[in-house]
């Protein structure tokens, strides 16, 4: 498997982190750019404001706008005190000579009406400066400007801890990635891993659950898919063992007979007796594979559209009716308390088929001498079917195993029966929505069809 | 056998499935053609008149069984139809049911089973005589009075034994199977995995043939049931 390469970009994780980087980074940028703009933007934009009105205000001090009293006023504004190292006066005359002032080298040209950014040289030392060439009426220019020692040092304060900031941020960024990645790159380790093994054919490992947050949700989600498919697996494994004992047994006997037949003296009795033995052989098998169909049938929930509105009661009541005489030979009391008008949806056929199966099981398993008691009705707002018998019931540790298919107890292994009856019991209760349950009647057993009621 | 013979139309597939219905219907003195492709059974069953059709759902040929049935019915034809099919789910079978057909039989069956059910047909369709009163030898059922004697003895009878039996004398000298009674008499269709029926019926019997030199009531191996004064060929001794 080519890992390092496709690492970052197959990688999901990789992608959410770059995605959370980039957005990290210009996040960083913009509140930057902000802070930017709000320190050293504004300083700049007073700047040019302050030296703007302190030329108008130069301007008009001088009175009459002459160029004598202007070059008075400069003089006295710069020997006032006020702001002195800071402030940077200049005149030009019209020749271009310096007048008042107290620039040093000027380096700079034009006499625009301009502002501009440059270094000049004051009181002997060169020093960065922001200057207001403003030309004079009949000559000369005005330059008023501001010494930006101290602001080109805040500014350098500024962008230092810009990028301190930045570079801070940024390895915050991509150093909590880093985890990000690691953290949910081991989560899904967990998983992968658990996925690695089932696939070997290991069906035990479940994914480890730690906290509650989504990965634990999820985990415990596909936990219980493996539960279920586990017991499917289960299941699947057992009805195969139990297909193949139960074909092989009666396919072997339906041979001995047939070939023992054909092998010793072939006499019309014998041979129609072996025939007719065959025959009921081969019926138990197909009513067998009958009733495995039905089982899919209904598991595979594909009959909703053939459900009628029926009278539950009215069932129970029929069948009921039907068993009293075989368990009244079988020396049971059968009392059958099903009132009418108990109204489900369903294949009242498959759930004739249900009640007569619980009444086969409770008459076979309860004995002689036992009381049987099928009531329908309604059960913790359900409708329910309860076949209640004082036989010695199913102990709870076996209660979950005789639904399944194929499934015995083993003190009933030598009755008659294929272990199929309560999984299609099961089933039908399942595919019209309800369940099947066994409860305990110390003495005996209640099992239990409960469905949901009609609507309306 | 009826005076006429009657004419049955077998349409299925399958050579040896069809062989053996064949065989089977011609032994029980019936007149059979076999048609084995879908276009084939649809040609015969409209252009000639039947007494009853067997024929196999899933057909070679793009014509159903299904829409063989539909055909006739669509041509006001009542023929009785029985539908024999592989396809064994209830789903299956109500839409063969809803179709049109009369009866519904899963494959694999037994030949007894279907030639029981093609005699119900029959009878069912032949026009009886409109009679108020059933009688098998000395066993009389009343249809007005709901009165049951046999000779001169009154028997008394619950409900459904009332109906099991009116069944069995409606059917006089027929077999007639488990499921058959259950679907009759009982108004359901499912495989009760115990005796249940066996029991109902020796019940009956109990009431019917028991203290008389005549068996009415005989078991068939295998098969079911049948009403009359002679006994079958191959009958059992009674269980009870």
């Amino acid at each position: 498997m080519p890992r390092l390469p496709n690492l970052w970009r197959g990688s999901i994780v990789a992608k959410l982190v770059l995605g959370y980087g980039l957005l990290g980074i210009a996040t960083i940028a913009a509140v930057s750019a902000v802070f930017y703009s709000g320190t050293i933007g504004v300083l700049d934009q007073n700047i040019d404001g302050k030296i703007i009105t302190q030329s108008e205000r130069l301007l008009e001090s001088a009175g009459d706008g002459k160029y004598p009293s202007l070059e008075a006023e400069v003089k006295r504004q710069l020997s006032d005190g006020i702001d002195s190292d800071r402030e940077i006066l200049q005149l030009f005359d019209a020749a271009g000579a310096r007048s008042a002032g107290n620039l040093g080298a000027w380096p700079g040209t034009g006499d625009d009406d301009e502002m501009l950014t440059t270094t000049v040289t004051r009181n002997g030392r060169s020093a960065p400066a922001r200057l207001y060439l403003r030309p004079l009426d009949g000559g000369g220019v005005l330059i008023v400007g501001r010494d930006l020692s101290e602001e080109e040092a805040v500014r350098d304060v500024i962008w230092r801890a810009l990028l301190a900031g930045v570079c801070v941020s940024l390895m915050l960024t991509v150093g909590g990635a880093m985890l990000f990645r690691r953290s949910i790159e081991g989560r899904l380790g967990d998983i992968r891993r658990t996925a690695a093994q089932i696939e070997a054919g290991d069906l035990s490992p479940r994914i480890p659950v730690t906290g509650n947050d989504e990965f634990a949700l999820l985990n415990r989600d596909i936990n219980r898919m493996l539960d279920r498919i586990e017991l499917l697996m289960d299941g699947i494994r057992h009805v195969s063992n139990a297909i193949a004992h139960d074909l092989r047994t009666p396919l072997s006997r339906i041979r001995g007979r047939l070939d023992d037949a054909l092998r010793h003296d072939m006499t019309v009795p014998r041979l129609s007796g072996a025939a007719h033995d065959a025959i009921d052989d081969i019926d138990d098998l197909i009513r067998l594979f009958e009733r495995l169909l039905q089982i899919a049938e209904a598991e595979s929930g594909m009959r909703a559209r053939l459900f009628e509105r029926l009278d539950l009661g009215r069932v129970v009541a029929d069948i009921g009716e039907m068993y009293e005489a075989t368990a009244e030979d079988s020396g049971i009391t059968l009392t059958v308390d099903a009132p009418d008008a108990l109204f489900v949806d369903g294949d009242r056929n498959l759930l004739a088929s249900a009640v007569a199966s619980l009444l086969d099981n409770a008459i076979k398993y309860a004995g002689p001498g036992a009381a049987i008691r099928v009531r329908a009705g309604l059960h913790q707002g359900l409708a329910s079917i309860a076949v209640h018998d004082n036989g010695p019931g199913i102990p709870e540790c076996e209660r979950g195993n005789v639904t399944q298919r194929f499934y015995r107890l083993d003190k009933s292994r030598h009755m008659p029966g294929n272990g199929l009856g309560l999984s299609i019991v099961g089933a039908t209760a399942t595919s019209h929505g309800g369940a099947l349950v066994l409860e305990d009647a110390a003495p005996g057993l209640i099992a239990r069809i409960v469905l949901p009621l009609a609507p309306g | 056998m009826m005076e006429n013979r009657v004419r049955c139309l077998v349409i299925e597939d399958e050579a040896e499935t069809s062989n053996y219905i064949c065989k089977g219907l011609r032994e029980a003195g019936y007149l059979v053609t076999a048609a084995a492709t879908g276009p084939d059974g649809l040609d015969y069953a409209t252009s000639e008149d039947w007494d009853i059709i067997i024929l196999d759902r899933m057909l070679p040929g793009r014509i159903d069984g299904l829409s063989i049935v539909d055909k006739l019915r669509a041509l006001g034809k009542q023929t009785p139809v029985i539908i024999v099919s592989a396809l064994t789910t209830i789903d299956a079978r109500v839409t063969g049911l809803r179709g049109g057909a009369d009866d519904y039989l899963s494959k694999p069956f037994a030949f007894s089973e279907l030639l029981a059910r093609v005699e119900a047909l029959l009878r069912r369709s032949a026009p009886g005589a409109d009679s108020t009163q059933l009688q098998v030898a000395d066993l009389k059922l009343d249809l007005r009075t709901l009165r049951v004697t046999r000779g001169a003895k009154v028997i008394t009878l619950q409900p459904r034994e009332y109906r099991l039996l009116e069944y069995l004398m409606r059917n006089e000298n027929q077999v007639v199977t488990r499921t058959m009674l259950l679907e009759s008499v009982w108004d359901y269709h499912f495989d009760p995995q115990t005796n249940v029926i066996d029991v109902q019926i020796s019940r009956l019997r109990a009431k019917v043939d028991k203290d008389f030199p005549v068996m009415l009531i005989h078991t068939l191996r295998g098969v079911g049931y049948r009403m009359g004064a002679t006994p079958p060929d191959d009958m059992e001794p009674p269980h009870a």
